[in-house]
């Protein structure tokens, strides 16, 4: 239909389904904490620092060993996750997973332009998690050797176990933002969804816009106090019945 | 005794709550207020010529045409008038469950010419508003309502009364509104707010104008005032002599 409509009217609408925009919204906000809360398994996250760097001391820095440290380091993240070291860490940790499964588990990141890689493991379990980070790093210190003949990896700060972990995921916050969001807009469509499709006539507006012909009345619904159902028994010498 | 009868009573005004007389049992109310504006608003909607057959009528069913149109014809008769109030609904006829009365003869009657008019018109608890019920209901009631001896029922009745209020049946539905529309000096048009179509209310418009009715306006039922409308603030003390 081709009316245009007022930001009155739009206001107008959500005014009267304020109750259905509140609900939509309370209802997700409800949904995301139950979800969050009972259904999401809580993961958490430990993670090692590794620095790499030349074993043998050596008094004179050059930026030229650092450059060949930096590059060793793109190498090195990709043999942290190689099904070699992996599988390595499985054994020991007695894990049960292939070592595909742990890759998804282990992201590890050069901290920007340093020769500190961090290996990061997320798992439903605290202590498993900084297990695997802690024997991951283990693993790869003592490989490393065999693998590249070098050995230039020292463990920086290995994963602690916390006394009350916290888990990163699920992000009950950010989860009770989005559905909050998303309960909102979806209100406010279903809203001006109804509006759209009530093709009654509502307000003394709609009829004279409408047929064009004059409103000789407006009459309220009638409520029972107002036809005053008690009142006519009381009225007895009005009450034609009432002898 | 007394004690129940007057239970009796309350639960024979719970079982016809669906028509509300309002305009008999509260007339301070606020509604009973707007059905005397309504009443004001008939009376200037023709200047020019007086209305003595006014009909009630609505697209689709349940808008509220008999319980708008026996609360007008009340307060019309309060307003000292000599009104009768015609059930032209035969086919779903309701005016004698408002009013509290038997429908053994009415309008049918009426118009198979077996009945004279006097032995059809029922009085009323008002005063000055007399009743006629539709009757039995008759197998072709258009015809009836189309016939000659309709227009000398009609000629009849407007020698008697001042004012004749016909409820007829909606408009879509049947033919009979259209019918007798073409008979009145007036026809109301009874909306329900949130609930009669945009649409069919338009088809019932043309439907009326198709048949050289003579819409006088629309009468908007069920609508809600929001609490700072100004019809809502009664001008008076709405609560004295109650």
């Amino acid at each position: 239909m081709g009316e245009t409509i007022s930001l009155q009217e739009l206001f107008a609408t959500l005014k009267k389904r304020l109750w259905l925009i509140i609900g939509t919204t309370l209802t997700a906000i409800l949904a995301a904490i139950v979800i969050s809360y009972f259904f999401l398994t809580p993961i958490y996250q430990a993670s090692t620092q590794i620095l790499v760097n030349k074993a043998e001391a050596t008094t004179d820095f050059d930026s030229s060993d650092i450059q060949t440290n930096l590059q060793l380091i793109n190498t090195y993240t990709v043999i942290i996750k190689s099904p070699v070291i992996l599988s390595h860490v499985i054994e020991s940790l007695d894990l049960g997973i292939t070592p595909a499964a742990l890759n998804t588990q282990l992201t590890v990141n050069s901290e920007q332009n340093s020769q500190v890689v961090s290996v990061t493991v997320q798992d439903p379990e605290p202590h498993k998690a900084v297990d695997i980070a802690n024997t991951t790093a283990e693993v790869f210190q003592k490989e490393i050797v065999h693998l590249m003949q070098v050995d230039n990896v020292t463990i920086l700060s290995p994963a602690m176990y916390a006394d009350d972990p916290t888990p990163v995921r699920p992000n009950k916050r950010l989860n009770i933002a989005i559905a909050t969001v998303i309960g909102l807009m979806a209100g406010v469509g279903i809203a001006f969804l109804l509006e759209y499709l009530d093709t009654t006539v509502k307000t003394e507006h709609d009829v004279e816009e409408l047929l064009n012909l004059p409103l000789l009345g407006l009459i309220s619904p009638i409520s029972d106090r107002e036809v005053g159902v008690g009142r006519v028994i009381k009225q007895k010498g009005v009450d034609p019945h009432g002898k | 005794m007394v004690n129940k009868i007057s239970r009796k009573k309350k639960r024979q005004a719970k079982r016809f709550v669906g028509r509300k007389l309002v305009t008999q049992s509260n007339s301070k109310s606020s509604v009973s207020e707007q059905f005397r504006t309504l009443r004001t608003n008939i009376n200037f909607s023709m200047p020019d010529q007086e209305l003595k057959t006014i009909l009630f009528t609505s697209a689709a069913q349940g808008e509220g045409k008999s319980t708008i149109s026996a609360n007008t014809a009340i307060v019309f008769a309060q307003a000292g008038k000599k009104v009768l109030l015609i059930d032209a609904d035969m086919r779903k006829p309701t005016t004698h469950y408002t009013f509290n009365r038997m429908n053994a003869t009415g309008l049918s009657n009426l118009l198979t010419r077996n009945w004279e008019i006097k032995d059809v018109i029922q009085k009323t608890d008002i005063e000055g508003l007399d009743l006629i019920t539709s009757g039995p209901i008759p197998p072709n009631p258009a015809e009836l309502l189309g016939s000659k001896t309709m227009d000398h029922v009609l000629e009849q009745l407007t020698g008697m009364y001042d004012l004749l209020l016909f409820d007829a049946p909606p408009v879509l539905n049947v033919t009979d509104a259209q019918i007798l529309s073409h008979r009145c000096d007036g026809t109301i048009i009874v909306l329900h707010a949130r609930k009669t179509e945009k649409d069919s209310v338009v088809k019932a418009k043309e439907a009326l104008l198709s048949s050289q009715a003579n819409i006088i306006g629309t009468v908007l039922n069920n609508f809600e005032r929001q609490k700072d409308h100004y019809y809502n603030q009664y001008y008076g003390n709405v609560e004295a002599g109650t």
